[in-house]
């Protein structure tokens, strides 16, 4: 609105909702973790031009995240009356933001050394990023059910149904915890044929990978704090 | 009775210019809540608003234009002194309030047009104290700290009627639904409802901040005895219709487009509150801010619940046009009687 317009309105009261780009925010960190995914098949290939593409791709969705994360952070201040409470909205986008970071890592990670992986790790390797995929998927329907329980204002059983998204996040990242273990496993039997550098590299892959899971996982849970909470 | 009187001219026309803001500015934000949610097109809320603005006005409006009018300074003490006395200080009157609003919207500050009319009228009052034509003792202060105490409590009661409307229709419709769109969608209904409501409350509280000094001159000058003429209401109406038609239905759309939270069920329950503050207020004589009993109303919806954000530093903004408000209007007002009586007009 230009200052000068002969208009007086009541609209200051209305602050911009921070809903709306937190699934936007929300939304970032799965589709880099799609094209990790992607960035993963590559890899395996030994396309490093391509993995060197994706993590590029990856590294713009990161900044356009935190770009989000900042006019968030920004419009929510002191005299800013949210539904729920404002310190618990910041606790979970934190981990969130988090989920499009370790990402962003994991694609530099890859970049950094070719793949030498056996057949059977590259299979176990698949699994990990396809339960990791499964993972935020699920975390992204929660954020999903954040706009119907603004609009029946937090209904019992609008509650109810997200929250019961929680639980299944958590299981899913129990899942991905289980097949990083047997890897990390996997990786140090077949030491020998490796070489150091390969297990470093390749334990350090998983364990980052591991991570977008843990985020999702966290985030789930700070968002359930903030739900029940408000 | 001339009609032809120079003074009648003038103050019919400052009471339009008074009554065109109000259209402009204060209806436009009492119906944009209205177009926001989708409840009513932009040219059928143009419609509704000025078909019951100038009911409310007309059939609902004496009380306050009496409590302008003679409620607060005692203008027939001063009538029997001098009748002329009384034009020109309501002619001072109205032109400060107007020339107070007209900067305040100029800058999009959250002024009120009932605290610019009401500063105005008691600077008029005190300047007359001052130069002995009444005892200061004759302003009615008792009145003048009742409308100012429900400056204060109009927001608060608004807050408190519509956080609980917006309660019940949570419990009652919101949480029971399975589809909560539904709900809204049955709520665009009793939102049209609502909208004409608080056209006809508006209309019958905000009318006499453009025509309480119109009819105090007009009586002076005999143009107006015993009660509010209907004709002055009308003007008063027909004033603001025109101010909605003008200009005001920009100010609609730019609220519509601006307020997508305001969804039906949050806005019939801000609305609602509203209303009923503002006529409750129509009916007890007293003339309060449509405008910041809808802010009031619209944190209580966020109170409970019910909005995504509110930015809470309005408050401040408010509380501070309240403080700035009726002393500059009562000084202006002073200042333009002390000129035209200067001059000798």
């Amino acid at each position: 609105m230009k200052k000068f317009d002969y208009i007086r309105t009541v609209l200051d009261i209305f602050a911009t909702s921070p809903f709306k780009p937190i699934a936007m925010h929300a939304s970032k960190g799965v589709e880099a973790t799609y094209i990790l995914q992607k960035s993963f098949e590559a890899y395996c290939e030994g396309n490093m031009d391509a993995v060197l593409e994706y993590s590029r791709q990856i590294d713009s969705i990161e900044h356009e995240a935190d770009i989000i994360k900042q006019t968030i952070r920004s419009e929510i201040s002191s005299s800013i009356m949210l539904p729920v409470k404002a310190e618990d909205l910041f606790n979970f986008l934190k981990p969130q933001d988090s989920i499009a970071d370790v990402a962003q890592e994991v694609g530099f990670w890859m970049t950094l050394r070719k793949c030498e992986v056996p057949q059977d790790l590259k299979e176990e390797l698949k699994r990990l990023v396809e339960k990791t995929i499964e993972t935020v998927d699920t975390y992204e329907l929660l954020i999903g059910e954040l706009e119907d329980l603004l609009e029946s204002s937090f209904g019992k059983k609008d509650v109810k149904e997200a929250l019961a998204l929680v639980p299944r996040v958590e299981e899913l990242e129990h899942e991905v915890d289980i097949i990083e273990k047997n890897l990390m496993m996997k990786i140090f039997n077949s030491e020998n044929e490796l070489g150091g550098a390969a297990v470093y590299h390749l334990t350090e892959l998983v364990k980052l990978t591991g991570d977008i899971a843990d985020k999702a996982e966290h985030a789930a849970d700070r968002l359930r704090t903030m739900i029940l909470r408000r | 009775m001339d009609y032809l009187n120079p003074y009648m001219i003038i103050l019919v026309l400052a009471g339009l210019y008074m009554a065109w803001n109000i259209g402009a500015n204060d209806l436009a934000n009492a119906m944009g809540t209205s177009v926001g949610s989708g409840a009513l097109t932009l040219k059928k809320v143009v419609i509704v608003a000025a078909f019951f603005e100038f009911t409310g006005a007309v059939f609902f409006g004496k009380r306050v234009t009496t409590t302008i009018a003679k409620g607060i300074v005692p203008l027939d003490a001063i009538k029997t002194i001098d009748p002329h006395l009384v034009v020109l200080g309501m002619l001072a009157a109205i032109l400060a309030a107007g020339f107070w609003i007209t900067l305040a919207t100029f800058y999009n500050l959250p002024v009120s047009t009932t605290h610019s009319i009401v500063g105005a009228v008691l600077g008029f009052g005190i300047i007359a104290a001052m130069m002995d034509i009444i005892a200061i003792n004759d302003i009615q202060w008792s009145i003048l700290a009742k409308i100012v105490a429900s400056w204060l409590i109009s927001p608060i009661l608004g807050a408190i009627i519509a956080y609980i409307i917006f309660l019940i229709v949570r419990f009652l419709f919101l949480q029971r639904a399975t589809e909560p769109h539904d709900v809204e969608r049955k709520f665009v209904y009793l939102q049209i409802m609502t909208a004409c409501y608080i056209a006809f409350a508006h209309g019958s509280n905000d009318v006499a901040n453009a025509v309480g000094p119109l009819y105090a001159g007009l009586n002076a000058l005999g143009a107006a005895d015993g009660g509010v003429p209907i004709w002055v209401l009308a003007v008063g109406g027909i004033g603001m219709v025109i101010g909605l038609a003008t200009w005001g239905y920009r100010v609609i759309e730019t609220i519509g487009t601006r307020i997508t939270e305001l969804t039906p069920t949050r806005g019939f329950s801000a609305e609602f509150a509203t209303a009923s503050v503002v006529i409750l207020h129509s009916y007890s004589s007293l003339p309060i801010s449509t405008t910041h009993t809808l802010v009031g109303s619209v944190i209580g919806v966020g109170l409970a619940g019910g909005l995504a954000a509110v930015d809470l530093s309005v408050i401040g903004k408010i509380v501070a046009s309240w403080i700035t408000t009726v002393p500059i209007a009562a000084l202006t007002s002073a200042v333009i009687f002390t000129i035209l009586l200067g001059i000798g007009i």
